[in-house]
């Protein structure tokens, strides 16, 4: 059975927003709303300066609190390896939200169900990449099956030092980063 | 530090709004029924003498608790985005979702406070039912009052302790992600309800009794909330982080500044107040200075139970995990 | 369009197999997407001038979403965030409806709705006069995009040689001017020919990729640094490419000349440079080593602002990995007045490292030749000479602010009538009060856009255009490192009254009796006779969007492609005789910038990644991301003039002209004696519900420029602000 999951280098982030914009065409997300976000966090005084540019999304957790929380089953694990939301069931009650460490949902208000980042299995499932991965300009989201070794993501992860997001929140995050800062001068 | 988000979604940026007013007073009412149930059934179940039949804050409270419960799941029910898909509450048991069974409990309690409201009505007011078949319920209810009493004794216990777990599930919401905060929900839960019995009490002996229930009550809330806050002082820097709108003097935390201020007023000031009540001699029927004193510290119990939900509710949402950005 | 069939069954079969488990959500799902009839048009992007090949989904008649064409190296199946927010345009609900004529005085927005007919023959009949009372010459074109060219054709044919587009003068043009006096021939036609993919060094003067995020180029930029590039960004910002980059240098602006000549001086003197290559293909070396060697490391320091250590290592880097290397010649050039100079010199620097048709270096352009249409009819050869190139002897592009100062003076000859189709004069040409001046003078403007922008506000005719994904466009000539063909066809149907360009034009010549000079009855007519003429199927063509034509790449320098330098000397002219010939230095020199006086800032400006100048700022998928722009200003001068961040500020410059209120970007990412903004915000229009009054516009201003005597181009970073607080 497949595992996806995706592997964002930060160092190739330009900050371009593309994967915003695609991601919303793509999945039909309400205006002001969205399934990932790309932040651009300075650090240091002038001149010595650092800018890390981080595209986030839902990681789909493999101990996703969302789906611990979500009273419905509503919000679930499935054994692709992805967390997905059955809209039908959902009762819009926003304990997945309260429960997210990631801030990665949102409430969809013209329906009122939760929604997020789906890793766009129904283009996966086509044989396409995500959106978002598809449209990068700087190839910073990188998407696969980590069952398969031999896929970009397991190369990535087992060739470059990577991490996860607020790994302390203990959710077992399917979204990695790698990040080779340039040594400034 | 400098950091844009582009993309960010206003419900939870800059911080997480999902849940407001109606569901503070959800779980306020929910504590309330809570507290109204244990304390109905300690009346009906006192040894010795059944204050029971000629105190009408036995029954009166006892039929009050589910008209309570409802209004208040009305509120929640108002939060839910999605209502037209309600029944999927009821289509699964989520065992690790606090929400699920919440509401398989609250599906559970209705009978068994219904049973007990019918079992307590005095027979000779069995007639406002009208109806033959529910004079007969009520008749057979009143034969196991005092099993009805103690099963709501258990559903008090456990209602009350659940509108507290709702929010100390969520460990990415560091103030409510406190083990404390079921207990401070319970024990606010039983005073408030301890409250409703001395306000609706007639007797003295019996608004008496339950102000010596509440002044233990309100004592131990009093130590419960420090707890609640040392305990996240003492912990994670988020957690730390998560109490810091109570004790900081500015503008956009102004309400939670008033809202500690106004609980280390309101509960001594109950306690004060009660303890003058107990002082002094006790006729038969109460003076109006002894009667306006107990239901004034009553209301003041209800008052500090309202603020601790709305305060916690509110600011719950703004603590976040540190590290995000 | 082809419909594409397999999807179609695809979802079909899906209902029939589904039905089987009956109630189950996904059925539901998909037995709905069955009766979607789903078409992939390909196509080319118009959101700004890179023009991507895209591939649009169109389901039941609407655009849903559209992607990068895999085919197309523009695009290379990625499109950026404003390519991807096109569809936004489409269904704009501010877009102009249908053609307008004015009622009410110029800028007071008041307009009357009329059909093309009466647009066409109000505009005919001042036309006319124009041409009666003062001749032809006395209408101007103002064309930026690919509507250009069928207006061009218009007013030639009409009997008028002024031409003029902002992408030259207040764009390239400098660029142009200072690599086609160096190499014989500039270094971009549809993109700049950096091979950043394969650099070692790349070297950005300004050039804030990833910010101005032309698709394809930023992911060679990425790319490269992905292989581990070194990266020099020189920008007194700290950009997003100063981000990634190994040295960021902090230079004072203006002074980037200062810079160029002492590398140049350190890499000759320092014996860094590439000997064969310069021997074989280079003339003047002698005298640029004469004239460059004052220029040492120390004097540049003290010029720059910059650490003598860091411009030291800087060229030796760049001399140690040589001739992989690139220092980029920018596309927004237009900065200081001396920027033909500046070109040259970083054209210079190229030679010397022997960049110029070497891998990661400056790659060759593609060998094309395509035969032009033959014409039945020649236009009328113009009575009068062109006014478009000033007296600048080497501008080889129409120079906007030459045509507005002559609409002012009326001299040498009266300039009545401006017709604008894809600008946004407003926004666009230094000096807005010179503008707003000119355009008082004219009997006539008229106004080709999609949107009601400021400047179309000011017109008395508008004609509402169909936007590029709903109509036919000339084939485009894609030039990478070898050539292909890409077409712009119609995704949808025009919306509204809306008439694709070429088509208004041609309704135009008819209505003037020019009818004879455009030889098509449809643009697609021509289009395939095109296509025909090159070998192109195009039936090929319009289903794939983008056709490579065989054997056109020879990008890099060997024995059987040698370069070729269309300077007069047939070399490379480190030192320049057709400059020496014009009484201009032959070899650039450095004249240090003009400081902002004490209290003020110099005001620099670029681009936002999802905004293209002022054209999306309404555009509500990218208005979303980015509703107003801040004027970046430095930590520590913020706190002597007691501004916060995300406080209200409004600037006044030189001139004492005040902005519009605006918001502070404190920040360490800047220098302390300019201030920054992005370009394009602040628009006048009421009917741009979402722009009107948004952010604060650098060209409000920008009231003073500097001309570049040698192009012709505007200098417009020579303008300095105070920042007042505002409540
Ligand atoms: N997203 C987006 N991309 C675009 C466009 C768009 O509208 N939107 N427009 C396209 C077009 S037509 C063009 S021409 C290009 C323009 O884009 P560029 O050619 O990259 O424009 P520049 O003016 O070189 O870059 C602006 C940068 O120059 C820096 N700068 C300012 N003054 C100086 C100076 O004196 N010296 C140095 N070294 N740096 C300085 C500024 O801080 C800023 O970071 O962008 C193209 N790409
Ligand atoms: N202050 C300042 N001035 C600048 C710049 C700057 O950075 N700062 N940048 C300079 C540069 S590099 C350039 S290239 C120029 C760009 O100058 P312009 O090209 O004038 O800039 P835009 O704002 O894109 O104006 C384009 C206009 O064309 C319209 N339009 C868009 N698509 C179409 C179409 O398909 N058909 C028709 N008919 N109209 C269309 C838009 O609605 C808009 O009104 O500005 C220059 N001026
Ligand atoms: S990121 Fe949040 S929403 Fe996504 S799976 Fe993890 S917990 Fe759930
Ligand atoms: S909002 Fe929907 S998905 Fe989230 S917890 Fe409630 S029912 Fe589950
Ligand atoms: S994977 Fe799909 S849904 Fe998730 S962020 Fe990317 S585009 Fe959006
Ligand atoms: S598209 Fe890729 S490069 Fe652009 S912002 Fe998103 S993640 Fe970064
Ligand atoms: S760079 Fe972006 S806006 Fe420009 S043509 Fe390409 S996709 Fe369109
Ligand atoms: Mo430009």
């Amino acid at each position: 059975m497949s595992k996806y999951a995706m592997v964002i280098d930060q160092s190739r982030c330009i900050g371009c927003m593309a994967c915003i914009v695609a991601c919303k065409a793509e999945n039909d997300v309400p205006p002001e709303m969205f399934r990932t976000r790309v932040m651009d966090i300075t650090k240091g005084k002038f001149p010595k300066l650092r800018t890390e540019y981080r595209s986030e999304l839902c990681n789909h957790c493999d101990d996703a609190q969302c789906v611990t929380a979500c009273p419905t089953g509503a919000s679930h694990n499935r054994d692709d390896g992805t967390v997905q939301i059955d809209r039908k069931k959902c009762v819009g009650c926003k304990a997945c939200l309260a429960a997210c460490p990631y801030d990665a949902r949102y409430i969809n208000h013209e329906h009122g169900y939760a929604d997020k980042c789906t890793f766009c299995t129904h283009r996966v499932e086509k044989g396409l990449e995500p959106a978002c991965v598809a449209t990068c300009v700087g190839r910073s989201r990188i998407f696969g099956d980590l069952s398969d070794k031999n896929s970009e993501v397991s190369r990535l992860l087992a060739e470059n030092e990577h991490r996860v997001l607020l790994k302390e929140a203990g959710t077992k995050p399917q979204v990695y980063y790698i990040n080779r800062y340039p040594n400034h001068k | 530090m400098e950091v844009i988000i582009t993309g960010a979604n206003a419900i939870t940026s800059p911080y997480l709004h999902i849940w407001d007013w109606r569901v503070a007073i959800y779980l306020f009412l929910g504590g309330l029924a809570a507290g109204c149930m244990v304390m109905s059934a300690i009346a009906n179940l006192r040894p010795g003498k059944s204050v029971a039949p000629d105190d009408p804050c036995c029954w009166r409270v006892v039929i009050l608790s589910p008209i309570i419960l409802n209004i208040g799941m009305f509120f929640l029910f108002l939060d839910l985005e999605a209502k037209h898909n309600m029944l999927s509450f009821y289509t699964t048991l989520q065992p690790l979702s606090p929400m699920s069974w919440g509401s398989w409990i609250l599906l559970l309690i209705f009978p068994a406070m219904i049973a007990y409201a019918f079992s307590v009505i005095p027979a000779e007011n069995r007639e406002v039912l009208r109806f033959k078949g529910l004079i007969k319920f009520a008749e057979q209810m009143g034969r196991h009052l005092r099993l009805l009493a103690k099963i709501n004794f258990a559903f008090g216990i456990i209602l009350g302790i659940y509108t507290g777990v709702l929010l100390s599930s969520f460990a990415a919401r560091p103030l409510w992600n406190s083990s404390i905060l079921p207990i401070l929900f319970l024990n606010s839960a039983l005073s408030t309800g301890a409250a409703t019995m001395i306000l609706m009490a007639h007797k003295n002996e019996v608004k008496l009794f339950f102000t010596k229930v509440d002044i233990w009550l309100i004592a131990c809330e009093i130590v419960v909330i420090g707890l609640l806050f040392y305990g996240q002082y003492t912990s994670s820097a988020a957690a730390r982080e998560s109490i810091m709108p109570f004790f900081t003097m500015s503008h956009e935390y102004f309400p939670y500044f008033v809202s500690i201020i106004a609980l280390s007023v309101i509960f001594p000031l109950a306690i004060v107040l009660k303890f003058s009540e107990m002082a002094g001699e006790h006729s038969e029927t109460l003076s109006l200075r002894q009667k306006l004193e107990m239901n004034v510290s009553a209301i003041l119990v209800l008052l500090g139970g309202a603020i601790i939900r709305f305060a916690l509710v509110y600011a719950g949402q703004l603590s976040k995990f540190t590290g995000l950005s | 369009m082809a419909v594409n069939r397999r999807n179609f069954l695809k979802c079909a079969a899906f209902t029939v197999g589904g039905t089987a488990l009956a109630g189950s959500p996904f059925v539901k799902a998909t037995s709905l997407l069955a009766g979607k009839d789903i078409q992939h048009v390909p196509s080319f992007c118009e959101i700004c001038f890179w023009k991507c090949g895209l591939i649009a989904r169109v389901e039941d008649g609407k655009v849903v979403k559209l992607e990068g064409n895999p085919q197309n190296p523009q695009s290379r199946g990625k499109l950026c965030a404003r390519g991807q927010g096109g569809i936004g345009l489409l269904y704009d609900k501010d877009r102009l409806k249908t053609p307008l004529i004015r009622t009410g005085e110029r800028g007071d927005g008041k307009y009357k709705k009329v059909s093309w007919e009466e647009a066409y023959s109000y505009i005919a009949e001042k036309m006319n006069t124009i041409k009666e009372k003062y001749g032809p010459e006395s209408m101007a074109l103002f064309a930026h995009g690919t509507g250009g060219g069928y207006m061009a054709n218009f007013i030639e044919a009409y009997g008028s040689p002024n031409e003029c587009h902002p992408s030259y003068a207040q764009c390239k043009g400098a660029r142009e001017v200072g690599f086609s006096l160096t190499f014989g021939s500039g270094p971009a036609s549809s993109s700049e020919r950096a091979d950043m993919s394969k650099s070692k060094v790349i070297a950005l003067f300004g050039t804030h990729l990833g910010e101005n995020m032309h698709n394809s180029h930023v992911q060679d930029f990425t790319e490269g640094l992905g292989k581990g590039a070194k990266l020099i960004v020189i920008d007194p910002r700290f950009s997003t490419a100063a981000s990634k980059a190994s040295m960021w240098l902090p230079i004072k602006p203006g002074t980037d000349l200062a810079l160029i000549l002492a590398w140049t001086n350190i890499i000759i003197s320092e014996n860094l440079y590439d000997k064969e290559y310069i021997e074989k293909y280079a003339q003047g070396f002698d005298e640029l080593k004469e004239s460059v060697k004052g220029y040492s490391a120390a004097w540049a320091a003290e010029q720059t602002d910059l650490p003598e250590a860091d411009i030291l290592e800087a060229a030796r880097e760049l001399g140690r990995y040589k001739p992989n290397v690139v220092l980029h010649p920018g596309r927004h050039v237009s900065w200081y007045g001396d920027d033909t100079q500046r070109s040259r010199g970083i054209a210079i620097l190229n030679a010397l490292l022997g960049s110029w048709g070497r891998e990661g270096g400056l790659y060759l352009a593609p060998k094309v030749k395509l035969a032009k249409l033959k014409k039945a009819h020649h236009h009328p050869e113009p009575e009068e000479d062109s006014i478009t190139r000033g007296d600048y002897p080497f501008a080889y592009g129409g120079i906007t602010t030459e045509v507005r100062d002559v609409t002012i003076s009326g001299d040498p000859y009266p300039v009545k009538g401006w017709i604008l189709i894809g600008t946004n004069l407003i926004k666009t040409l230094p000096s807005v009060p010179k503008t707003i001046e000119a355009i008082k003078k004219l009997d006539l403007l008229v106004s080709i856009d999609i949107m009601p922008t400021d400047t179309v506000m000011m017109s008395d005719v508008i004609l509402p255009a169909a936007t590029y994904l709903e109509r036919h466009d000339e084939l485009m000539v894609v030039k990478q490192k070898s050539a292909g063909v890409s077409i712009r066809q119609p995704v949808v149907k025009p919306m509204y009254d809306t008439k694709p360009p070429w088509l208004i034009a041609k309704e135009l010549c008819n209505k003037m009796g020019l009818g004879k000079y455009v030889e098509y009855n449809t643009l697609e007519e021509k289009l395939r006779k095109l296509a025909a003429l090159w070998e192109v199927d195009y039936k090929k063509l319009s289903e794939k969007g983008y056709i490579p034509l065989a054997n056109t790449g020879h990008p890099y320098i060997t024995k059987d492609n040698p370069p070729v330098f269309k300077t007069d000397s047939g070399k490379i002219e480190l030192y320049s005789l057709a400059l020496e010939d014009e009484d201009f230095d032959p070899v650039p020199k450095f004249t240090p910038p003009v400081e902002p006086p004490e209290g003020m800032f110099r005001l620099l400006y670029g681009r936002s990644p999802v905004h293209t100048f002022a054209r999306t700022i309404n555009n509500p998928r990218l208005w979303e991301l980015k509703k107003t722009n801040e004027v970046w200003l430095n930590a520590d001068m913020a706190r002597q003039l007691g501004v916060g961040n995300g406080e209200k500020i409004a600037l006044i410059n030189q001139d004492g002209v005040k902005s519009e209120a605006g918001l502070a970007k404190v920040t360490e990412r800047i220098r302390k004696d300019c201030v920054y903004m992005i370009h394009g915000f602040g628009a006048t229009s009421k009917r741009l519900s979402r722009a009107y009054k948004n952010g604060i516009d650098d060209q409000q201003m920008i009231t003073k420029y500097t001309v570049d005597p040698i192009s012709g181009t505007s200098g417009m970073r020579v303008n300095f602000v105070k920042i007042v607080k505002e409540v």
